[in-house]
């Protein structure tokens, strides 16, 4: 089995006298879909804080690409290869997409690449090409997902987090993005996928992990997460 | 479209008054007396730099600043300590401003590193804190800086072995807009640079900037720097221009104001609003009341007696209220930049995108 890219060791994290994170390890491998789905405050973001530097890892470790980047600060997250599609999108709203873009990619230098890549990312979400010059808080929740998450791939990331793509999206645009990301992943993007629509999370993801307050209680491939009493009662519901 | 034009318009009347400002001391003799203004035109380009430094901490990155006038003191103090005869290192007016500026980043480093980490209104005060100690540093330390004297005289630029006197008051007057001219100039590279965009996307949203790669505690700390030497280049060349460091209470909390006023009313991160706001309230300040004043004691109604009957007495009475009628009617400033225009006046824009929206 070759070396896990992420891997989250034991992490124990909170907020104050909180503890939200009560030794979640999880690994995800070069190439996959990895998604933790689990309730509201079960830890999610907390756990993909931990490993994008927003949030410090009282206890354990989390490694990328070889090398120990618990508690590394944000920035230095991104150097490394990590690109993070934060919840709630966090776009800039008063920058135009075009701004948006250019500022996933402010650590890169080469002028000529980026080009490359803005007309790859207004191929791979046209409407961005349409409102180049909008202002991102104008654009429509599902759009400011794309644009957040072009953002992100606009780094030439190794790897992409990404937190709750589905929040407050419409569901034909939700669609369209998990297509674009299962899309992204066939293309060899690894991906760390946290999901309060499981069902959705599951059809896309190779593995999955269930998080409830604070720990991995489930790990297994999705569909047979997909196909668990127990994440089904929990996290499907009866209309599937 | 709209915006287009907008800019058009505003890029003809830039170049407009830059024309303008090159002619006025061609054009200043033949005035009468009470019409000219090429005298008064030097301030106003001094406190244009001081307020373009501060729109590079506060208009760029979004660093409330209440003591930059602390650094405009320090550039004044930096320029004279380093010519001054009294003092053992007599340099020329061009040796010395390139190290007045590099004070005054160095000035910006040491104020920024331990404040650094401090958010909003806390920054706030502990700049406004920062401008009162430089000014207390400065009369209390008199034994080298001359107290509430000042230091002087203080040697005028030399150009090819002529030193300029107080006579040559349209060299003094390119000098100076050249100065201006230049600091416009590093102003726009700035904001266009690498390390501009880490600004205004700290601006924009700190947590967000973090997650493209923009290390906040360095960028800010760039800008304090930048922010710093430009109003260290105003004091110094204030300090030449007047042979005089001025007194400590030259460089008080009212300067700092007075440039915040031109940033806020000129408009907060766009550099021509920076520089509108700078001629509306220095050419209020320096010629309009002074013509005022002219104009009030040939009608004999002015009385050195009685305050009230003097306008310059009535000067902050009218910022006060300028500024309330500003932040009522002009919340962005004159000329806004495109994000505080878009921010302040969110309500209209969502109406339109819903508009729009609804005719789709």
């Amino acid at each position: 089995m070759p070396e896990p890219l992420l891997s989250i060791q034991n992490v124990v994290a909170g907020y104050g006298p909180i503890e939200a994170l009560k030794g979640v390890s999880l690994n995800v491998r070069g190439g996959e879909i990895v998604t933790l789905i689990g309730a509201n405050g079960a830890g999610k973001s907390s756990t993909l804080m931990c490993v994008s530097g927003l949030l410090r890892a009282r206890k354990g470790t989390v490694h990328f690409d070889g090398a120990d980047i618990t508690g590394f600060k944000p920035h230095t997250i991104v150097e490394e290869g990590l690109a993070q599609v934060p919840e709630g999108r966090k776009i800039f709203p008063r920058l135009t997409v075009l701004e948006n873009l250019e500022l996933g990619a402010y650590l890169r230098r080469d002028k000529q690449a980026i080009k490359t890549d803005l007309e790859k990312m207004y191929h791979l979400f046209p409407i961005l090409g349409e409102r180049r010059k909008q202002l991102g808080g104008t654009l429509s929740g599902g759009e400011q997902q794309m644009l957040a998450i072009g953002r992100a791939l606009m780094s030439r990331p190794k790897m992409l987090l990404m937190d709750e793509p589905s929040m407050g999206v419409a569901p034909i645009l939700t669609a369209k993005i998990f297509a674009t990301i299962r899309d992204l992943n066939r293309e060899g993007m690894t991906i760390l996928l946290v999901e309060q629509n499981a069902h959705l999370a599951l059809k896309i993801a190779h593995r999955g992990y269930v998080i409830e307050t604070g720990s991995i209680v489930l790990e297994d491939k999705a569909e047979s997460l997909l196909n668990d009493p127990r994440v089904k009662e929990a996290y499907l519901g009866d209309d599937d | 479209m709209a915006g287009g034009i907008r800019r058009a318009v505003i890029v003809h009347a830039g170049w407009f008054m830059l024309g303008i400002a090159l002619l006025v001391p061609i054009l200043d003799p033949l005035l009468p007396l009470e019409w000219k203004i090429a005298g008064h035109m030097n301030r106003i380009f001094i406190f244009a730099i001081l307020g373009l430094g501060l729109n590079v901490v506060t208009g760029y990155t979004g660093l409330l600043n209440l003591g930059i006038a602390a650094f405009m003191a320090i550039g004044a103090y930096s320029y004279a300590i380093l010519t001054c005869d009294i003092y053992p290192f007599r340099l020329g007016f061009w040796s010395a401003m390139p190290i007045t500026i590099c004070i005054g980043a160095i000035a910006g480093v040491v104020l920024g590193l331990p404040t650094i980490r401090l958010r909003g209104d806390y920054l706030a005060i502990v700049t406004l804190g920062f401008g009162e100690i430089v000014q207390d540093t400065l009369k209390n330390l008199d034994n080298i800086t001359q107290g509430t004297q000042g230091i002087n005289p203080l040697p005028a630029p030399t150009f090819w072995g002529h030193a300029l006197n107080t006579q040559d008051k349209v060299a003094w007057y390119y000098l100076l807009l050249a100065f201006l001219a230049l600091v416009v100039l590093v102003s726009r590279n700035l904001e266009h640079s690498r390390v501009g965009r880490s600004w205004i996307a700290i601006r924009e949203d700190e947590i967000a900037a973090t997650c493209m790669g923009v290390n906040p505690v360095k960028a800010k700390l760039v800008a304090f720097a930048m922010g710093a030497a430009l109003a260290s280049t105003s004091g110094g060349i204030y300090a030449a221009l007047f042979s005089n460091s001025g007194e400590p209470g030259n460089y008080d909390f009212q300067i700092s104001i007075i440039a915040l006023c031109i940033v806020i009313i000129g408009g907060m991160g766009n550099i021509s609003g920076v520089l509108l706001g700078a001629f509306v309230i220095g050419g209020f300040n320096s010629i309009v009341l002074d013509k005022l004043t002219t104009l009030l004691q040939q009608m004999g109604m002015v009385n050195t007696q009685n305050v009230l009957t003097v306008p310059g007495n009535w000067k902050y009475m009218i910022f006060g209220f300028a500024l309330i009628l500003a932040m009522r009617f002009k919340p962005e400033g004159l000329l806004p930049s495109r994000q505080l225009k878009a921010e302040l006046h969110e309500a209209e824009e969502d109406e339109r995108a819903e508009n729009a929206r609804g005719a789709a």
